[in-house]
C-alpha cells in the first residue's frame, strides 16, 4: 500500500519515476540503409577507407575521410569471444550465450554476434560463417544473420 | 604555475544510501570539501564543474540540478558528461590559463536508485547492434579479457590474483563496502558470470558524492599546508568507442595516450621508477593488468610476472590499488575516477588510515569510463 494511504512517513522510501525512453526512432542514415538492404540480400557491407576496409559499414572512416561501401565476403574467424552465464542482476541464463567478434579475413573490425556452437569448442582463430535467416524473414537488421557457426 | 587539490569531501561509499537524495549527497560532500579547504564557496570559488550523465540521474538536462547543492548559484557552473577525472583535467587547464584561481570539481553516483541499470547500459550501445539480445551488456569486458590474455600470456590465475589482492586489501579501508576476505581458490572456483570472470572479479556499484577544491599555487598555499599537486593530466577517446567493432580488442590505446600526455606534463620518463604507488582502473579483474601495461608500468618482465612476484602488493615495489580499488570500493559511475583520486590524495596527505603506505610522494591515477566506451583518463599527483 502506498505511504500516503497508510499516513506514515516512515513508509516513504522512494518517489517512483519512469523514464520515457521506450519510444524513439533512429535514422539509419546512408550507410545504415545500404547495410539494411544488403542484409536482406544476404550480404555484409564494410567501408573502404584507403587500402583498408572496416566492418561494419559506416559513412565515415577512422581517419575522418568519407569511405566507399563495399561487400565483404570473408572467410570469417573468431577474433575474440566471451560466454555469458548471468545477466547484470545476477539472473542465471538457462543456456550460456557465446558472443564473439567475428572478423572477415579481408577487413578490419568485424561483427559482434552470436556463435551457435558448444561453448567448450569456442576459441580464438576458429573459422566460422554467418547463417542468414530465410529471405522472407529478413528485416534489414543485424539479426537477419541468425548466428555464426563453425565452417567445415 | 602549479595547480593543487586543496580540499576533499565525500559522502556515502555505501551500496545504498537511502537516507539522502543524490542532490543532498552532493551538498554533504561539498560542505566537507569546503571545510577541508577552509573556503567559502560563495566568495572564493571562480567556477564549478560537475561530471554527470542524465541517464544515471533519471532526469533530463540534469545539469540544471548541478548548481544549488554545491554553492554555484549565479556563478560559472558547467557539467561534463564524463568521468570525474575529465572534470579534473578541465579544472587544471582552466587554472593554467590564469583566468581562474579556485575551481570546484564534483561527481556523484546513486546506482541504488537505478532499478533498470542493465537497460541503461544497453542503451549506450549502437542501436544497430542493440537488436542482438546480448544477455549482459558488460560483455565487451569478456571480449577484451580473452583477447588480452591471449596476447599477454596472462592466465586465469593472474586475473584471480588481482581480485584476491584488491578484495582483501579493501578490508582495511572504511570506504570499501565491497571488500571481502576471499581466498584465491574461492575466486578461481566461483561460478563464471562473463567468461573468463566470476563474481569476485566484476565490481559492484556504490552510492557516493565526491567534491574537490582545486586551486592555483598561490591560492593553494593560503588555503592549506597539505596541498596535493596535480603534476599532469591526460585523457583520450580511442577508435572503437562509438563503432565498438572497430576497437583494438585486448588493448586500450586511449589509456596509453592519456598516460603519455600526463607523464609529459609531469616530466615523467620512467613511470615505474618515478611513481610510488598507483590507483588504476580495476572494475574488472583483467582491467588492472591491461591498465598497468598501457600505462607503462609492466617493466621488462611484463605485468603478469610482476604481479606474481608481489611487485604490485602494498609492500611491493609499486603498490597498485592500495585502497582496494573499484573491486572493493565499487563502481561509482562518473565518480569512479574521482574516487580513486580521492584515495591517492588521502595517501599523499598521510590520511589514508588503515591503508596508509609509508613515505609515498607521487601517484599515478587512471580511470576508464567503462563499457561500452573507450575513454580513459590519467592524473599524476604528488605531495611535494
Amino acid at each position: 500500500m502506498a505511504w500516503w494511504k497508510k499516513g506514515r512517513t516512515v513508509d516513504i522510501r522512494h518517489v517512483e519515476g519512469k523514464m520515457e525512453t521506450e519510444k524513439y526512432v533512429y535514422t539509419p542514415g546512408i550507410a545504415g540503409l545500404e547495410l539494411a538492404k544488403a542484409l536482406i540480400e544476404g550480404k555484409i557491407l564494410g567501408v573502404k577507407c584507403g587500402d583498408k576496409v572496416y566492418v561494419p559499414a559506416k559513412t565515415y572512416c577512422p581517419d575522418f575521410t568519407r569511405g566507399e561501401l563495399v561487400e565483404v565476403k570473408g572467410p570469417w574467424t573468431v577474433e575474440t569471444y566471451t560466454i555469458i552465464y548471468e545477466d547484470m542482476y545476477g539472473g542465471k541464463l538457462e543456456k550460456p550465450q557465446i558472443i564473439a567478434l567475428l572478423k572477415p579475413e579481408d577487413a578490419e573490425g568485424g561483427l559482434i554476434h552470436y556463435v551457435n556452437i558448444d561453448p567448450k569448442t569456442i576459441r580464438i582463430g576458429l573459422r566460422v560463417k554467418p547463417v542468414f535467416k530465410p529471405k522472407d524473414e529478413r528485416k534489414g537488421l543485424l539479426t537477419d544473420i541468425a548466428y555464426f557457426t563453425i565452417e567445415h | 604555475m602549479r595547480v593543487a587539490i586543496v580540499g576533499v569531501g565525500w559522502y556515502g561509499f555505501k551500496p545504498s544510501a537511502p537516507e539522502l537524495s543524490f542532490r543532498e549527497m552532493m551538498f554533504e560532500a561539498a560542505v566537507r570539501a569546503y571545510r577541508d579547504a577552509n573556503i567559502d564557496p560563495r566568495r572564493d570559488v571562480d567556477a564549478f564543474i560537475s561530471c554527470q550523465e542524465d541517464f544515471w540521474e533519471g532526469i533530463a538536462i540534469s545539469d540544471e540540478f548541478a548548481t544549488e547543492p554545491i554553492g554555484g548559484v549565479l556563478r560559472p557552473t558547467m557539467t561534463i558528461a564524463g568521468d570525474g577525472l575529465q572534470c579534473v583535467g578541465q579544472a587544471y587547464a582552466m587554472v593554467k590559463t590564469g583566468a581562474f584561481e579556485t575551481i570546484v570539481v564534483e561527481a556523484h553516483a546513486k546506482p541504488s536508485d537505478i532499478l533498470s541499470i542493465q537497460e541503461i547500459y544497453e542503451l549506450a550501445l549502437d542501436p544497430q547492434l542493440r537488436v542482438l539480445e546480448v544477455k549482459n551488456p558488460l560483455f565487451q569486458a569478456g571480449l577484451d579479457a580473452v583477447a588480452y590474455m591471449r596476447r599477454s600470456g596472462a592466465r586465469r590465475e593472474h586475473l584471480a590474483l588481482v581480485a584476491y589482492k584488491n578484495k582483501n586489501r579493501g578490508l582495511l579501508n572504511p570506504r570499501a563496502s565491497h571488500a571481502a576476505p576471499v581466498r584465491l581458490e574461492d575466486i578461481m572456483e566461483s561460478e563464471t558470470v562473463i567468461y573468463p570472470m566470476g563474481r569476485h572479479e566484476i565490481a559492484g556499484f556504490t552510492d557516493v558524492a565526491i567534491n574537490m577544491v582545486i586551486a592555483s599555487e598561490s591560492k593553494a598555499k593560503s588555503y592549506t599546508d597539505k596541498p596535493v599537486w596535480i603534476e599532469g593530466v591526460g585523457w583520450a577517446t580511442e577508435l572503437g568507442s562509438g563503432v565498438v567493432e572497430w576497437h583494438s580488442w585486448g588493448r586500450m590505446p586511449s589509456m596509453r595516450t592519456a598516460g603519455l600526455m600526463a607523464y609529459k606534463q609531469a616530466g615523467i620518463e620512467n613511470p615505474l621508477k618515478q611513481a610510488d604507488f598507483a590507483e588504476v582502473e580495476d572494475r574488472f579483474s583483467y582491467m588492472e593488468l591491461l591498465a598497468l601495461e598501457e600505462l607503462g608500468l609492466g617493466g621488462v618482465e611484463g605485468v603478469p610476472k610482476l604481479l606474481e612476484s608481489g611487485y604490485y602488493h602494498p609492500k611491493g615495489g609499486l603498490p597498485v590499488n592500495p585502497s582496494g580499488g573499484s573491486l572493493s570500493l565499487g563502481v561509482t559511475l562518473e565518480a569512479t575516477g574521482l574516487s580513486r583520486l580521492l584515495e591517492a590524495a588521502l595517501q599523499l596527505r598521510g590520511e589514508a588510515g588503515g591503508v596508509q603506505l609509508k613515505g609515498v610522494k607521487r601517484a599515478i591515477v587512471a580511470s576508464w569510463r567503462g563499457p561500452p566506451t573507450y575513454t580513459s583518463m590519467v592524473v599524476v599527483v604528488s605531495s611535494s
